[in-house]
């Protein structure tokens, strides 16, 4: 059953949110397309960057592959397997090995829980529905174990969310996240709510964490350094497609959609001399939003290279090599087939 | 650099009094703006930047805040004692401030061309038609399409870049000497950031305003100033022209902060540097230097004097507040 190499396999993932008008008689005004057609598979051990600006969905696929959102359209596979086809008992199994770190360590924590308690919570739900046995000693040993491998002394178990810092709840969410075992983590941007000082303590977290546990991780960030630091392979979303993947290097390297381009060419380098000679793509205009009915190129209105067919007809992502893929009109990508 | 000082801010305090304890937010901080120049305050979430700012043009809220000591000179009038009226005046005429959040500093029932024009019409004296004309061409300049339609919107009809950008025309629209921009793209995306920031940079360089930039983002510092203050709890560490910074950066914390910055093409294998600990809190600062928990240089001096800052061969534009650096400063 396909590539065993292949951890998790997106394909075609579609999540469209209904806008709703009325208050009493709810009408369907439209929908906003937060994800629409999103196709990706992530292997083994690797760790694939989604990128991407504010509301491009980046997010909204996190979500629908940890099926916590429902896909519109389009399927899940882990390891081979429909999540889509799985009863709700065989679900809750396969969950084990999939797991979500959070962009914000001070909404994502139940304030009311102790640290341990957070960090023990869900094997002792998995316990509890005799999905795994574990005893109540062993589960105070698993958490102070996993406490003091993300940096906290496990004698802050007792204290509250409140009492920690950013980096110290992030921690707690990480360590979370490992404690039923996963294979994969889903973290939705864990570093950008946090200073660059904290910041870089969690990254070097994550990342012998990766190497010890063998995890496969789909990152997604917003900080493209961060994303290129930490990922080997990155995925390039806008307004809710993927619109060019390649390895880190060659996408930093030889970035192809006009849009990778202008992202590229806008962050901030830490780097005066070089930030005072290189040339900028400064984009013209805004983000169009998802909800407007639309042909052509989701990039068309702000793309600098836009030509005529850009417009009413759509790219779909093709290969330009075996590892490199790009939606674009100037690469010869294909239509989409409406 | 023998360029004209247009502010000078001199031993500046400011605390708040809390249930806890008084927050040391801005602890004897001295600087001077330079004529034409955009100089960057750098440092980490609470460690002062906005309070710094908020002092400069008394717009800290009494209570819990307060300004203990210090002065701000501008054309040599100290703006910490002149009256509410006269401070009104110089703040959107003379000072203009962007502020961290626009949603928060735009009235959210007022049309976006009738908040512009209302600054025009108080500090300019415009008539309503010439002022609403003056907002239009403001809100071209800034790249809004369709300006004409547009400005008859309500801020919140207006994306989170363009609302930013109604805030950076407000603030533009008395030609104002100096700019204080509190991070000002801080809640943008990167390709509206970079809009933000060339209307910024081509504004200054086209009609000389000095800026000072407010951020986190040592990439915005590299990209748009000329000179930066490096601020650690309440304190500013470190003083540079930016490629000193950059190339030849002194206090440990600097050091730290540079070094934690993942960079692009940097060797992924590598691990990040990183600064073991967190920030000190600001009600119950450790004796002598505030950042010695965290430094792995530190001595014994450091535990039991704060380090004043050391200005290192007499340039008293590069300056660094740490131990370490005491016999590079020459006196005199
Ligand atoms: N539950 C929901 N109902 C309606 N619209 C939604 C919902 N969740 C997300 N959206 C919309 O879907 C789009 C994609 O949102 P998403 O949160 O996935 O973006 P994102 O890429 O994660 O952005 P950010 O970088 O800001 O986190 C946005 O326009 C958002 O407003
Ligand atoms: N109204 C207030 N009451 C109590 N403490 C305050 C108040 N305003 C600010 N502070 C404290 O003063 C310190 C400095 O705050 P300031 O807003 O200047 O930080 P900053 O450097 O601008 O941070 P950020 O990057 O998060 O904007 C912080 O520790 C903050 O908690
Ligand atoms: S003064 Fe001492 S503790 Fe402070 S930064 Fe310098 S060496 Fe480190
Ligand atoms: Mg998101
Ligand atoms: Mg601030």
């Amino acid at each position: 059953m396909g590539n065993p190499d292949i951890l998790l396999d997106v394909k075609d993932l579609k999540v469209h949110f209904p806008i709703e008008k009325g208050i009493l008689l709810k009408k369907n005004a439209g929908w906003i397309r937060a994800v629409d057609g999103v196709s990706f598979s992530v292997r083994k051990g690797e760790s694939l960057g989604l990128v991407g600006e504010s509301g491009c969905g980046k997010s909204t696929t996190a979500m629908a592959v940890a099926q916590l959102e429902a896909a519109t359209a389009g399927k899940v596979f882990f390891e081979g397997r429909d999540l889509s086809l799985l009863s709700s008992e065989e679900l809750r199994r396969a969950r084990m090995n999939f797991q979500i770190v959070f962009q914000d360590p001070y909404s994502s924590l139940n304030p009311r829980m102790r640290a341990g308690d957070l960090i023990a919570e869900p094997l002792r739900i998995y316990a509890g529905k005799k999905i795994i046995s574990i005893s109540e000693n062993d589960i105070q040993k698993k958490t102070a174990s996993l406490m003091d491998r993300c940096g906290l002394s496990p004698s802050f178990a007792d204290r509250y969310p409140h009492e920690f810092s950013g980096g110290q709840r992030q921690r707690i969410g990480i360590a979370r996240a490992l404690s039923l075992g996963p294979k994969l983590i889903l973290a939705d941007e864990p570093v950008s709510a946090l200073d660059v000082s904290i910041q870089s303590q969690i990254l070097n977290l994550l990342k012998d964490l990766q190497q010890e546990l063998d995890l496969t991780f789909l990152f997604i960030a917003h900080d493209l350094a961060v994303v290129e630091y930490f990922c080997s392979r990155i995925a390039v979303m806008y307004l809710g497609q993927i619109v060019e993947t390649a390895d880190s290097q060659t996408l930093y390297q030889q970035p192809m959609h006009p849009y990778t381009r202008a992202l590229l060419s806008a962050v901030p380098l830490p780097d005066p001399k070089s930030a005072r000679t290189r040339k900028r793509i400064i984009l013209k205009g805004d983000v169009p939003s998802p909800s407007a009915v639309r042909s052509g190129c989701p990039f068309m209105e702000r793309c600098p290279d836009v030509m005529e067919r850009c417009r009413v007809e759509a790219p779909v992502l093709s290969d330009l090599n075996e590892k490199h893929q790009v939606a674009c009109f100037l690469y010869d990508s294909p239509s989409k087939q409406i | 650099m023998s360029k004209e000082i247009i502010l000078h801010i001199e031993g500046l305090r400011t605390e708040f009094q809390t249930e806890r304890g008084v927050v040391q937010a801005v602890n004897d901080v001295s600087f001077d703006l330079h004529q034409g120049e955009t100089l960057g305050i750098v440092g980490e979430s609470g460690c002062g930047k906005s309070v710094t700012n908020f002092s400069i043009l008394k717009l800290v809220q009494y209570p819990p805040g307060r300004i203990t000591d210090g002065q701000v000179l501008y054309n040599e009038k100290n703006l910490l004692e002149c009256s509410d009226e006269e401070i009104r005046t110089i703040r959107g005429k003379h000072i203009a401030m962007i502020f961290q959040d626009p949603l928060t500093s735009l009235n959210p029932v007022i049309k976006v061309w009738v908040q512009i024009a209302e600054a025009l019409r108080l500090h300019q004296g415009m008539s309503k038609k010439e002022a609403k004309a003056k907002a239009i061409e403001l809100l071209k300049l800034i790249g809004i399409p369709d300006a004409e339609q547009r400005a008859d919107n309500y801020p919140h009809q207006f994306s989170g870049g363009m609302r930013q950008r109604v805030m950076i025309a407000m603030a533009l629209s008395c030609n104002p000497d100096v700019l204080i921009a509190d991070e000002p793209t801080t809640a943008l995306d990167v390709t509206i950031q970079a809009q933000i920031l060339e209307i910024i940079k081509n504004l200054s360089h086209g009609r000389k305003t000095s800026v000072i930039m407010i951020t986190h983002d040592l990439g915005v510092v590299a990209e748009m100033c000329d000179a930066v203050c490096v601020m650690y709890a309440g304190r500013i560490v470190e003083r540079a022209s930016v490629d000193e910074l950059f190339y030849d950066p002194k206090h440990p914390y600097s050091i730290g902060l540079l070094n934690s910055i993942p960079r692009i093409n940097q060797d992924s294998d590598e691990r990040l540097h990183s600064i073991s600990g967190a920030p000190p809190d600001l009600i119950d600062l450790p004796h002598g230097c505030p950042f010695r928990p965290r430094c792995t240089q530190a001595m014994d001096i450091c535990a039991q004097k704060s380090p004043p800052e050391f200005s290192i061969g007499g340039n008293e534009l590069r300056t660094v507040a740490c131990w370490l650096h005491e016999k590079e400063h020459s006196h005199g």
